[in-house]
């Protein structure tokens, strides 16, 4: 990749001296690097200082109080939680995003009329904002009157409306769904340049050879798309390791702290003015999402196909 | 059944699948957004009575504010765009065109920094806009915002100037020109699609955005869009769905249109970003 530009032609008398070219690239990159690196990696550095401090509002002063808040934290039984539900969240979710978004983009892969259309229609959950499908969803989960509950109730899957949003159980999968629902399309446009990567010829000779479908997508298909389910895996996991605006919407954390993912613990540390004690819950959210890229990135063997 | 039959007929199936899931809760939404009665789900005796008014209140009732998300989230999200995709080519061109020391620990560095979590910065940046006596402004968002989309940005861009042959702005200069005219003339020109597609995806994850407007603004002065939904409060008590529905189509309608019609180059870009590296 760096080296593209640089089977260079050109006398260098032409592109300057390699100082002063270099010192193009660096002015060119300065104000990338300098809000990045002020609005992102000071704030980050900031949070792990502030992880060893007592800095409560209103309760001053604020104090450095060592490994405390790490110690509270591994013995804070709603923390433990939110960690759990997120890991619990985060495998569900990708799982069944995986699932569904294949199974779009294999559709949107063939050769049909309505091919266009579909599509279209593919992209119709990526489009809204995050905020706004969680509002809807969480209309159509309405005990009262949501349109889930109409349609459950109406067809006879159950006698009497579900509390979809109510119970631990079933707020879990609710939340799961309308993730499933918002990034399927995401993944479906991933693996669908997977899908146009794959030589057509593969199929034709597997089909001379009398291999059946099935047979033709989990053989040939899926061990083609591997570098790509990887790197989709790869993005959909840390996001939704620090899943937030869905939950906030949808349940707040509840019913009683069961769908708190550590975003949302995180996040209502600060709003009770715990900054010390937030930091280190977001410290702990950021290890968390470290670690499954690490493991995906050996599981994967990603490096191979990073060439940079 | 042929195994062609079978794979047509799996189609059908599939796309009847496709169009019973993807657009059926953006249906609803606009169903709710016209009824007199949002709750007409409740019982039999509550009719759907088609009418307007969720969309003429939130228009003219100002103490709603609704208006006023729209316009925040518009201008936040149009400087960010515009901000971000010049800083972002600069950088993409120096990346892509240039050779210098540190290039790929500056690529890598800011590709890892995409991993952070937005709740390991939320806490320091209201600290620190707070002090600053930023908080419940445009600028307290802008620059938290071009920062958070910079880096996806910057990595598409780099994909699609890394596609353009560079003998072009070699040629360029040869006779003559500047590294910065090789960019502004030659360059940012022939990559136009791209920068199109990058821009579309820094405005709606900019317009997007949740947690740091959650956090940095405190009313309808900055408040953005989608904090304005989430926080909906009605002005007699109960939960005014047919308002927020129809607040929420306002939003996302013009944001789908222009999805599917911009669907070619939305897909590019969410390929380029992942799959180019």
């Amino acid at each position: 990749m760096a080296e593209q530009g640089h089977r260079s032609i050109i006398p260098s008398r032409f592109r300057g001296s390699r100082a002063t070219e270099e010192r193009f690239a660096y002015m060119l990159l300065a104000p990338v690097v300098i809000l990045v690196g002020g609005l992102i990696l000071v704030p980050v550095t900031g949070t792990f200082i502030k992880s060893f401090y007592r800095d409560v509002a209103f309760l001053p002063p604020v104090k450095f109080i060592g490994v405390l808040n790490y110690k509270r934290l591994l013995s804070d039984i709603h923390f433990l939680q939110s960690t759990l539900f997120t890991v619990l969240f985060a495998i569900a979710a990708v799982l069944f995003e995986t699932v569904l978004g294949m199974f779009y983009a294999v559709v949107i892969n063939e050769k049909f009329r309505l091919r266009g259309l579909m599509r279209a229609i593919v992209l119709i959950p990526w489009a809204i904002p995050t905020i706004i499908s969680a509002k809807t969803w969480s209309l159509i989960y309405n005990f009262n009157y949501g349109l889930l509950n109409y349609v459950f109730t109406h067809l006879h899957l159950s006698s009497h409306p579900i509390n979809w949003l109510g119970t631990s159980a079933s707020a879990f999968f609710s939340i799961v769904i309308a993730d499933v629902w918002k990034t399927a399309p995401f993944m479906a446009i991933l693996f669908l340049a997977g899908l146009q990567s794959v030589p057509r010829e593969l199929y034709e000779a597997a089909e001379v050879d009398g291999a059946s479908l099935s047979k033709q997508f989990f053989r040939i298909t899926l061990p083609l798309l591997r570098p790509v389910i990887v790197i989709a895996l790869v993005f959909r996991t840390i996001d939704s390791l620090r899943i937030f605006d869905l939950i906030y919407v949808l349940t707040g954390g509840g019913p009683g702290g069961s769908t708190s993912s550590v975003s949302i613990y995180g996040f209502k540390s600060y709003i009770l003015g715990d900054f010390g004690y937030g930091s280190t819950v977001s410290v702990f959210t950021f290890l968390l999402i470290f670690l499954f890229t690490v493991f995906y990135l050996k599981a994967g063997r990603f490096s191979e196909g990073l060439k940079l | 059944m042929t195994d062609k039959r079978k794979k047509q007929l799996l189609v059908w199936i599939g796309s009847g699948v496709i169009a019973l899931i993807c657009p059926t809760p953006f249906i609803w939404m606009i169903v709710v957004s016209f009824a007199k009665y949002p709750d007409f789900l409740a019982s039999e005796k509550i009719p759907y009575i088609f009418t307007l008014k969720n969309y003429i209140q939130i228009i003219t009732t100002h103490d709603l504010h609704v208006m006023d998300y729209f316009k925040n989230s518009l201008i936040v999200a149009i400087i960010v765009v515009f901000v971000t995709i010049t800083i972002a080519s600069f950088a993409g061109y120096a990346v892509s065109r240039i050779k210098f020391r540190g290039k790929t620990v500056i690529i890598l560095g800011i590709l890892a920094v995409s991993m952070f979590p937005q709740i390991s910065i939320v806490g320091y940046l209201f600290k620190f806009m707070t002090q600053i006596r930023w908080i419940n402004t445009y600028q307290a968002l802008v620059f938290p915002y071009i920062a958070w989309v910079l880096p996806l940005s910057l990595w598409i861009l780099i994909g699609y100037f890394m596609q353009l042959p560079s003998e072009l702005d070699e040629a360029a200069m040869v006779d003559g020109a500047t590294r910065m005219q090789t960019l502004t003339k030659i360059v940012i020109p022939l990559a136009t699609p791209g920068i199109f597609s990058t821009a579309l995806l820094a405005f709606i994850g900019s317009f997007n955005e949740f947690m740091f407007a959650l956090m940095l603004t405190t009313d309808y002065h900055a408040r953005t869009m989608p904090v304005g939904i989430a926080l909906f409060e009605g002005l007699h008590g109960e939960i005014p769905w047919g308002q927020i529905m129809a607040t929420s189509a306002i939003a996302s309608v013009p944001l789908v249109i222009m999805t599917l019609i911009f669907q070619r180059y939305i897909v590019q870009g969410l390929t380029a970003g992942a799959i180019k590296g």
